[in-house]
């Protein structure tokens, strides 16, 4: 392919002439976009595998094969991958990176050297992390939650852990800063706040959430850091420090990061339901505030967490009537969701049956969430398998699964091929059943009094923990196919053009697919709105040479 | 648009340092202050000071004067911090209810309990 | 960079131009950009200052006595040193803006002066307050001491918010060497200082922070009875 002007300085220093380095000091959003996707998927499955082990080891009571410490450090590797290497970056470092500036027509964010800065940091942050697996006193024991005094006076490598999550935390923020200026600076020509694809909104709104919220818990980690090392006395009761404390200042931080998880998945279900029903949006304005609205709300929250830590009654109730509030615009993303798939004409690719099946289980995640809203009956299940079973029912059966989703819905845009749909609607059905059988009897386990992050148990919990594993496998089973299929896809798939979804949006408007290193040839003029279909086809059409509307 | 070459140096310059003027009067009452009024809310005087300074600074030296955007953003900003600082301390902490039982603040860890433990004899 | 930047045009379907904004050459962005950092610093010596407020609730008494014995005297020469270098750094960006490259060089030098003037009477404060046992891992505050829990704690909050900000203060030094650098290097010119007015920002943003932290831990113990 001729060598165009992006080829040449599409670099951070220098112009590289192996095709490695050039992926490796790419400012290209695109490229960014998927290497933080195969970094990603990796560290994925290294904390499913730990998932897997604690599994096993639960199957039965009593010790197996792991001791008690070690399941400790289990559960905190699990917890601090899959968040911080995993969930918050997400979907943003993905196609946040990938298809956003796409979707508002830009050439490439707005500080391209800054997200290959940013990359980097991550995977900085990401070493610093794993290798406390092999350095100091063993991986840390504390949980991912580094709650105090514990996480002052364990010997394990805890300091070396606290900077990692803080280069992780600056990553996240810096990927929100980037994303904030690009919105607002470059949007093409034409395109309001309203016109933008609802995937952008939930960018957006992610993006208030990485910059403001992050900030809060770098620096109680380098407060918890200070405190190790030269005994400041913040958080440990012994000098005076107040736990509590810690546990607010964490959880101002660790809540909103639960929005910044589910806000750009919503995004993405935002773009496939319409695609998939042939059918203009229900209530775009009412979809585009709740992503607002579940922002600015999300922030006043965090105390939910802290229901049996010791706060003043007034802020329990405080915390809990607020916290009702924040399942309002979700419900209304989800009525919306529905109102678009009603008397659209629905096609079921492997897309739409994720997008299906993410409805059903995060309805079943938000729902559990508002039963541990109220305070006396947090009481009796907060710490046990039914809180566990919850956030995973709402983190991996909504903010992953609708990551898997736009994984297989923007798949001819990364690659020009399509997977094979039907192993593809397989492994989804297998990872489906496999999920629901490993958590659904955790909701009963937990009511019933099984406590988390122990590692043995009363025989009477016996019968959870066995259907749990079985589900376990099965889930395992999936996700492996579902990666086969897409590597596969890659590999040798059949090649489609710019748009196989026949789609609205403006990253599917390209002269071909592959998306070209350049984006579009010219940046088109917005006078139409992200969704415009008539009779279950597009209105708006481009001559690709001009991008000027020929509809 | 890099620059803005019609600017009025003389006008700007002359702003400047009539900030700075705003800004040592301000210091100087926060010195008076504590011996000359509002002596037993000495806290809230002494923010309020503060609050007037750092408007001077936002809008003038950082230039936020007239910015509609950015200036709707700091408002957010703050009107964030402000949340967190009522939750957790006019609504939280300041109703702590464990004051009695808590070693974080039980009497021979405090001020005046110190100086009851002093006067008793044996102890440390 | 072999090829200059020429923004895009697109036209709509009556045939009127509009100009695209790339992210070359973004003036405003690069100041969006640089006050969305600054958010992050809000955020972060918010929190700090919601602990420090947060101990004050539980021990208001101590938190008073503590502050009456920090050093108004070199406190507020710091507060007054810092508030002149905010002066001399936005008179050295208005001097940039309209062309005065060599005033606005002096001017960074005058501020980097402040500044290190601001840490070295902050190092005579600190070796005072040791001297006295007050400093972190020392003597009052080491956690056998029988040193109130208000008091090591006001302490140990002091030296962490200060010592965050000299560390930000260092930083700004440093920024303001490559400033010059960049300057002398024809990089940052009159026509393109978006480096010299995030600088600049930065600078404002340390100060902003000072002109809380010096009352709050100086000011609201200075007529207390002890």
């Amino acid at each position: 392919m001729k060598k165009t002007y992006f080829d040449e300085t599409h670099c951070a220093i220098g112009h590289p002439k192996s095709t490695f380095m050039q992926w490796m000091l790419t400012i290209d959003h695109k490229r960014i976009g998927i290497m933080y996707a195969v970094v990603m998927m990796t560290f994925f499955f290294v904390a499913v595998a730990t998932a897997f082990l604690m599994r096993l080891e639960l199957f039965a009571p009593g010790g197996q094969f792991i001791d008690g410490d070690t399941f400790n450090q289990a559960f905190t590797l699990h917890g601090v991958i899959m968040i911080f290497l995993f969930m918050v970056p997400g979907i943003p470092a993905i196609f946040g990176n990938i298809v956003m500036p796409l979707m508002i027509g830009a050439k490439d964010v707005a500080f391209p050297r800054l997200n290959w800065f940013t990359f980097w940091l991550y995977i900085v942050g990401a070493l610093f992390a794993l290798s406390t697996l092999w350095t100091g006193n063993g991986f840390a024991d504390t949980g991912w939650t580094f709650y105090a005094p514990y996480s002052l006076n364990t010997d394990t490598s805890v300091v070396m852990l606290l900077v990692a999550a803080f280069i992780l935390g600056m990553a996240s923020i810096l990927t929100g800063l980037n994303f904030l200026v690009t919105i607002h600076r470059l949007r093409a020509p034409g395109m309001t706040f309203f016109k933008m694809p609802l995937f952008v909104w939930g960018i957006y709104a992610t993006g208030w959430i990485q910059l403001l919220a992050t900030p809060v818990v770098g620096i109680t980690l380098i407060l918890a850091l200070l405190e190790k090392l030269l005994g400041i006395g913040i958080f440990d009761p012994a000098k005076g420090g107040d736990p509590v404390l810690f546990e607010h200042l964490f959880w101002i931080y660790s809540h909103p990061a639960v929005y910044l998880m589910i806000l750009p998945a919503f995004g993405v279900m935002s773009e496939i339901i319409p695609t998939f029903s042939r059918k203009e949006v229900f209530g775009y304005r009412t979809i585009a505030l709740s992503s607002a609205a579940i922002a600015g709300i999300g922030y006043l929250v965090w105390g939910h967490h802290l229901f049996t830590s010791g706060m003043a009654d007034l802020a329990k109730t405080v915390f809990s009537f607020l916290t009702f509030f924040v399942a309002v615009p979700t419900g209304i993303k989800f009525y919306d969701w529905v109102a678009t798939m009603y008397g659209g004409k629905i096609v079921l690719r492997t897309p739409m049956l994720w997008a299906l099946g993410t409805i059903i289980t995060f309805v079943i995640g938000g729902l559990t969430g508002v039963t541990i809203t109220m305070i006396g009956v947090d009481i009796h299940l907060q710490d046990t398998y039914y809180t566990v079973a919850h956030f995973h029912y709402a983190m991996l059966g909504g903010v992953a699964f609708l990551m898997f989703a736009g994984m297989h819905y923007w798949f001819p845009l990364v690659t020009g091929k399509m997977y094979n749909e039907a192993k593809a609607k397989i492994a989804f059905y297998i990872i489906f059943i496999g999920f629901n059988f490993l958590w659904f009897p955790m909701l009963i386990a937990g009511y019933l009094g099984m406590p988390r992050r122990y590692f043995d148990y009363l025989p009477e919990f016996q019968i959870y923990h066995q259907v749990a594993f079985f589900g376990a496998v099965v889930f395992i089973i999936g996700i492996t196919l579902m990666m086969y299929v897409l590597i596969q896809g890659w590999r040798k798939g059949e090649k489609v053009g710019p748009n196989p979804w026949n789609a609205t949006t403006l990253e599917w408007h390209l002269p071909y697919s592959p998306a070209p290193l350049e984006n579009h040839t010219k940046v088109p003029y917005v006078d139409f709105d992200p969704y415009e279909y008539k009779n279950g086809e597009p209105v708006v059409k481009f001559d690709y040479a001009t991008m000027k509307r020929i509809d | 648009m890099a620059t803005n070459t019609n600017i009025d140096y003389k006008k700007e310059q002359s702003n400047y340092i009539k900030v700075l003027v705003g800004l040592l009067v301000l210091t100087a009452i926060t010195f008076v202050q504590p011996h000359l009024f509002m002596e037993h809310s000495s806290f809230l005087a002494q923010m309020i000071i503060a609050v007037a300074k750092a408007w001077l600074i936002v809008i003038y030296y950082m230039h936020l004067k007239g910015d509609k955007l950015i200036g709707a953003m700091v408002w957010f900003t703050l009107f964030l911090v402000a949340v967190f600082f009522i939750i957790t301390i006019a609504v939280d902490v300041t109703h702590f209810q464990f004051g009695d039982e808590s070693y974080i603040t039980s009497a021979e860890h405090s001020l005046a309990g110190a100086e009851v433990h002093q006067t008793s004899s044996a102890h440390e | 960079m072999a090829h200059e930047y020429v923004p895009e045009i697109a036209t709509d379907r009556e045939g009127n131009e509009y100009v695209v904004q790339g992210w070359q050459d973004d003036f405003y962005g690069g100041k969006l950009g640089f006050w969305l950092f600054m958010f992050t610093e809000v955020m972060m010596f918010g929190a700090m200052f919601l602990a420090l407020t947060y101990y004050k609730t539980l021990h208001p008494e101590d938190f008073l006595t503590a502050s009456h014995h920090l050093n108004r005297l070199l406190g507020g020469t710091n507060t007054v040193i810092l508030l002149i270098s905010a002066l001399t750094m936005g008179l050295g960006l208005l001097k940039m803006r309209v062309g005065d490259v060599k005033g606005a060089k002096l001017m960074i030098y005058i501020t980097m002066f402040l500044a290190a003037m601001f840490l070295a009477i902050k190092g005579v404060e600190w070796t005072e307050e040791y001297e006295h046992g007050i400093f972190l891992m020392h003597d009052k505050l080491l956690p056998e001491s029988s040193f109130p829990f208000g008091e090591k704690l006001f302490y140990g909050l002091y030296f962490t918010m200060t010592g965050l900000h000299g560390f930000h203060i260092i930083i700004g030094i440093g920024l303001m060497i490559w400033l010059l650098k960049r300057i002398n290097a024809g990089k940052v010119t009159p026509e393109h200082h978006i480096l010299h007015w995030n600088i600049a920002l930065y600078w404002d943003i340390v100060h902003l922070i000072w002109v809380f932290v010096f009352p709050y831990f100086y000011m609201i113990g200075a007529n207390h009875g002890n």
